[in-house]
């Protein structure tokens, strides 16, 4: 009869290793896809009337001339802001869209390069070379519409849990749970980047605020079920079940069953 | 404290009555006798019984809240973003069961979590049979009967998938239908047949829901019942060691040890699950959507038994050609030539083996994974193969965390999926050979010398 | 068979536990307290289960030998089966070998008469699915709609907007394969097919939204580059070059849609698809 050490010990502190790993490698799935997204932290001010057009010209001139013109009209490096109006200013600088390093950069979301004041005032100076679309005013809308449009609408590039996806050439349509309800509205109009703009006959103030409300809630505390593994679907689902579950079962089943002998040498060529 | 536990041991007074009636005491004897061998890879296939023990009792209670039907409804439970909504009654019955019965989240989650496990714990046991070479005579039937069991779990996995009918899986299935359509001469008939008529048809639910809740099940059961019988039968295999042979069986004894390990496995696998489920979102279907054929979301992908299957329909090249005048689509054949070679395979192994090994004797005695590297570097490079296509249809997460483009990724991978299998092979042939003509226990204590001998026998080989 | 005091005590308290979390679990049930305390008590009292019965059964098998039992299948002894081969033929069975060729032809005859209720899964009576699939209820002179039933004017699109659209008149989610993506392009970058130049009002082109490759709806527009991708096996089709497939599994353009305006400026059909819509089919 074989040795047999004490299984009992062995096995519940093994046990409470398995648990262990498994809560670690869940949230190192979860974080590992979290770290991609830059949160866009920005308090929507009213920027409107309050802001100082010469500070905004001042930083424009210092920093987005460089591409889109001293006047604001475009150079072969950027494209004209003369008819872009304050919305589209709005979104690019509060979600940290521009200004860009150099010409060719991809145009990507990150935080916001100023602060508060410097963007409403560079808002206000774009927002005074033209008549182009202002800031939009936000009106409660109601989720219930908001879900149907956003399906039919957005849920191809931005996935429908809006947890973000991508499109043609692997360019990033961003989750939607770090954004601003004002930063939503603003590119449906937009559309920015590889985005198509929607236009106001396709989707009404009404209908934007609609979104904007169904949006605002995906991806909340008011979800239910435990942890949402960024609600990405089966490809982080079969890994947690594959690498996390079957394995900590695994480590049971090591523990219960009990190992046969050595093998030697001998026995093997018999 | 001992008397207590003692006191739980089953009294011998209803035996008796029961055996006054029936006269089985002598078969009982022999059942609690039975050996089973000690090593834990014995035990996967108990985990992927327990998994079906827990996915039949938990399915029983979804199904009393569950409505088989595509008919139109309105919902009107807590989840607010559908408040008064218009979808069909299986969608809504799943939010139903999801925000408004308490404990249906649960359940339907530990639900969903035990299938992943079912088919992963069905996958390994059957790694273990195929490197140990215990599917050889006396035990093809049994491998058979396991193979079709794998197919049933995957399809009946594919088919509650798709029951919600949210928009995750209603894509699932136009999917399934374009698979299906791509078959020669019959495939727009078949489609329609199960679809009835041009996808997505109003039958669809309730036919898998009729699958998935009773025939399936059933035919898993008696599947079951005859893999257990024959295996009760034959007896387990074991490992070699002092005092084991062909003709005999070591190990410990059904009653009492074994049981108490095994209903403590059991218990393991439903505190897996259920923590999982309590703890673990899956599948949140509310936020998927409700199927429109004309919408979708992104990513859409299905669970890993069926995303290979994805991953090779997303490698495969964009050609197509004609036989005889007929159509055969793109999608054919990694849809549907690719699953039937690899399960054609599976099914006919233990007949290919034996032509390749020309070994027809009868064994009992099975084999450590190195007495073959011919199954070791078969077996990595089916393992690596999978994998690819694994991570081919995990495409775009890929990208997320990289930021290469889609092209880019597919290329490597139309490579990777030829290459990496063979180098997995090769490998595993490598150590398989350098572990049988060494002495050392595990693949970690291979030295260079080992490695360098099995090396050298491989090419005087 | 002696068994140490401190370890049974240990089992008990995980039997106890197991039954603690079980009543934890009917407490948060009571109480409502959410998905993770029903899971997580659940789960600790299948897991403290596990634990006691895996400790008790640690306990016994200390006092366990190795069993072994000997293995007695086997072919049947020769005699007794050659009883068996005796009784199966012991009552002379014609050798007749019409008699079993009719008594095949019975079998294989209800077998075959049980396939044909089979073909009332499709309904129908005279539906051939070629020519089902060959064909949409496009028209010439069918408005086109979005998904609440508006018509839709060129104009209702800025450049670089997408719209999925319907014939007017007819249920989407019946007729899945009318679904049509409408995208507004520049006029200058449209290199399309010969012979399609007039199908395009004001820049709008019409393509069907089933990919060619599995059918999936080719929802992704990218402005940028104005390409359609499919994000089930990641197509990617050319909007400006008759949605040519450029990347991808996807093995021909989606079909395109003849569009025109009637009195009114709204967008029509001016016929059906340039081809069949959807995946490929074996029958093709």
């Amino acid at each position: 009869m074989r040795e047999r050490p004490s299984p009992s010990r062995t096995r519940a502190r093994l046990l409470c290793a398995a648990a262990v790993l498994a809560a670690a490698a869940v949230l190192a799935l979860t974080a590992a896809r979290s770290t991609g997204t830059a949160s866009v932290a920005a308090p929507a001010a009213d920027a409107a009337g309050a802001a100082d057009q010469a500070t905004g010209r001042e930083v424009f001139l210092r920093d987005c001339a460089w591409c889109h013109g001293t006047d604001g009209s475009g150079t072969h490096n950027g494209p004209s802001l003369t008819d872009v109006g304050a919305e589209a200013a709005d979104f690019y600088l509060r979600t940290g869209r521009m200004p860009l390093d150099s010409p060719d950069q991809d145009v990507r979301r990150g935080p916001p390069a100023y602060d508060d004041a410097t963007i409403s005032a560079l808002v206000s100076y774009v927002g005074s070379l033209d008549n182009g679309p202002g800031i939009p005013a936000l009106a409660a809308g109601d989720a219930v519409s908001g879900r149907t449009l956003f399906l039919e609408n957005c849920a191809a590039c931005h996935s429908a849990s809006g947890t973000g996806a991508i499109v043609s050439g692997g360019q990033p349509a961003p989750d939607l749970w770090h954004t601003q309800k004002r930063q939503v509205a603003e590119a449906m109009r937009v559309g920015p980047g590889p985005m198509p703009p929607f236009s106001e006959k396709q989707l009404d103030q009404q209908d934007v605020d609609d979104i904007v409300a169904y949006v605002h809630q995906l991806g909340s505390s008011q979800d239910v079920g435990g942890a949402g593994l960024d609600q990405y679907g089966p490809i982080i689902e079969g890994a947690v079940a594959l690498f996390v579950l079957l394995p900590c079962l695994l480590v049971v089943i090591r523990l219960l069953g009990r190992r046969a002998p050595e093998r030697s040498k001998g026995e093997e060529q018999q | 404290m001992a008397g207590i536990l003692l006191s739980l041991l089953p009294r011998p007074r209803p035996m008796r009555k029961l055996d006054e009636r029936l006269g089985v005491a002598g078969t009982g004897r022999s059942v609690l006798a039975k050996i089973f061998p000690d090593h834990w890879s014995f035990m996967m296939g108990e985990i992927a019984l327990y998994s079906f023990v827990f996915l039949v009792a938990s399915g029983i209670y979804l199904a009393l809240f569950f409505e088989p039907s595509s008919a139109m409804t309105v919902y009107d439970g807590h989840y607010r973003p559908m408040q008064g909504q218009e979808v069909s009654a299986a969608y809504a019955s799943s939010i139903r069961l999801s925000w408004d019965v308490r404990g249906g989240l649960l359940l339907r989650q530990a639900h969903h979590w035990a299938a992943h496990l079912f088919i992963g714990s069905i996958v390994l046991h059957l790694c273990r049979i195929f490197l140990t070479g215990s599917f050889r005579r006396p035990r093809e039937l049994n491998w058979t009967i396991g193979v079709t069991m794998l197919i049933l779990a995957i399809f009946n996995a594919f088919a509650g998938y798709s029951l919600p009918d949210d928009l995750l899986s209603g894509t699932g299935l136009r999917i399934f239908s374009a698979i299906t359509q791509s078959i020669p001469v019959v495939g727009s008939w078949l489609s329609f047949l199960i679809f009835d008529g041009e996808f997505p048809g109003r039958e669809i639910i309730q036919r898998l829901y009729l699958l998935h809740v009773l025939v399936v099940p059933a035919v898993l059961a008696i599947l079951i019942s005859a893999h257990l019988a024959i295996l009760i039968r034959q007896k387990h295999t074991h490992f070699p060691g002092p005092g084991r042979r062909d003709s005999n069986v070591v190990g410990s004894r059904m009653w009492p040890s074994y049981a108490l390990r095994s209903l403590s496995l059991l218990a393991a696998v439903c505190a897996a699950v259920l923590l999982a489920g309590g703890l673990l979102q899956i599948n949140p279907v509310w936020a998927w959507g409700d199927f429109d054929p004309a919408t979708i979301t992104a990513p859409s992908v299905a669970d890993w038994y069926i995303l290979w299957i994805e991953g090779a329909l997303r490698l495969f090249p964009p050609v197509e050609f004609r036989v005889f005048g007929l159509e055969v689509p793109n999608q054919f054949w990694p849809g549907v030539v690719l699953p039937a070679l690899v399960f054609g395979t599976l099914y006919l192994w233990p007949w290919l083996d034996r032509r390749w090994t020309g070994d027809r004797a009868p064994h009992h005695l099975t084999g450590s994974p190195r007495e073959s590297p011919l199954r070791v570097a078969l077996a990595s490079a089916m393992l690596t193969f999978m994998a690819v296509l694994l991570v081919a249809g995990s495409e775009e997460l890929i990208v997320q965390w990289t930021g290469w483009t889609v092209a880019a990724i597919r290329d490597v991978l139309r490579v990777l999926v030829f290459v990496l299998p063979i180098a997995a092979g090769l490998v595993g042939w490598w150590v398989a050979e350098s572990l049988r003509l060494s002495d050392v226990g595990h693949a970690v204590e291979l030295g260079r010398h080992e490695l360098v001998a099995g090396l050298r026998r491989r090419r005087e080989a | 068979m002696s068994r140490p005091d401190r370890a049974p005590r240990s089992v008990v308290l995980a039997f106890l536990l197991s039954a603690l979390g079980a009543a934890g679990f009917a407490a948060s049930y009571v109480l409502d307290l959410g998905n993770e305390a029903l899971g997580g008590c659940l789960g600790a009292a299948f897991a403290f289960l596990a634990l006691g019965l895996a400790r008790w059964s640690s306990l016994i098998e200390g006092h366990e030998p190795d069993y072994v039992e000997e293995r007695a299948v086997g072919p049947t002894p020769k005699p007794q089966y050659d009883a068996f081969r005796r009784a199966l033929t012991e009552q002379p069975v014609p050798r007749s070998g019409v008699l079993w060729g009719a008594l095949g032809t019975a079998v294989a005859a209800i077998g075959g008469a049980a396939l044909f209720p089979l073909r009332s899964l499709l309904p129908s009576m005279g539906t051939d699915p070629d020519d089902v699939l060959m064909r949409t209820p496009w028209q010439a002179g069918t408005r086109l709609v979005t998904e609440e039933g508006e018509p839709i004017r060129p104009d209702d699109l800025e450049v670089g907007g997408a719209v999925t659209a319907f014939p007017e008149g007819l249920d989407p989610r019946e007729h899945v394969d009318t679904t049509t993506m409408l995208i507004r392009v520049d006029p200058a970058v449209l290199r399309l097919p010969a012979g399609r130049q007039d199908w395009v009002v004001a820049g709008v082109v019409a393509y069907s939204k089933l990919c060619t490759h599995a059918g999936c709806p080719v929802g992704l527009y990218t402005d940028s580059s104005r390409e359609l991708m499919c994000p089930c096996h990641h197509s990617v089709f050319d909007v400006t070059d008759g949605a040519r497939p450029v990347e991808g599994p996807a093995p021909h353009p989606l079909p395109q849609l003849p569009l025109g305006s009637d009195e009114s400026g709204y967008l029509v059909a001016r016929g059906d698809f340039s081809g069949p819509v959807g995946p490929g089919w074996g029958n093709h």
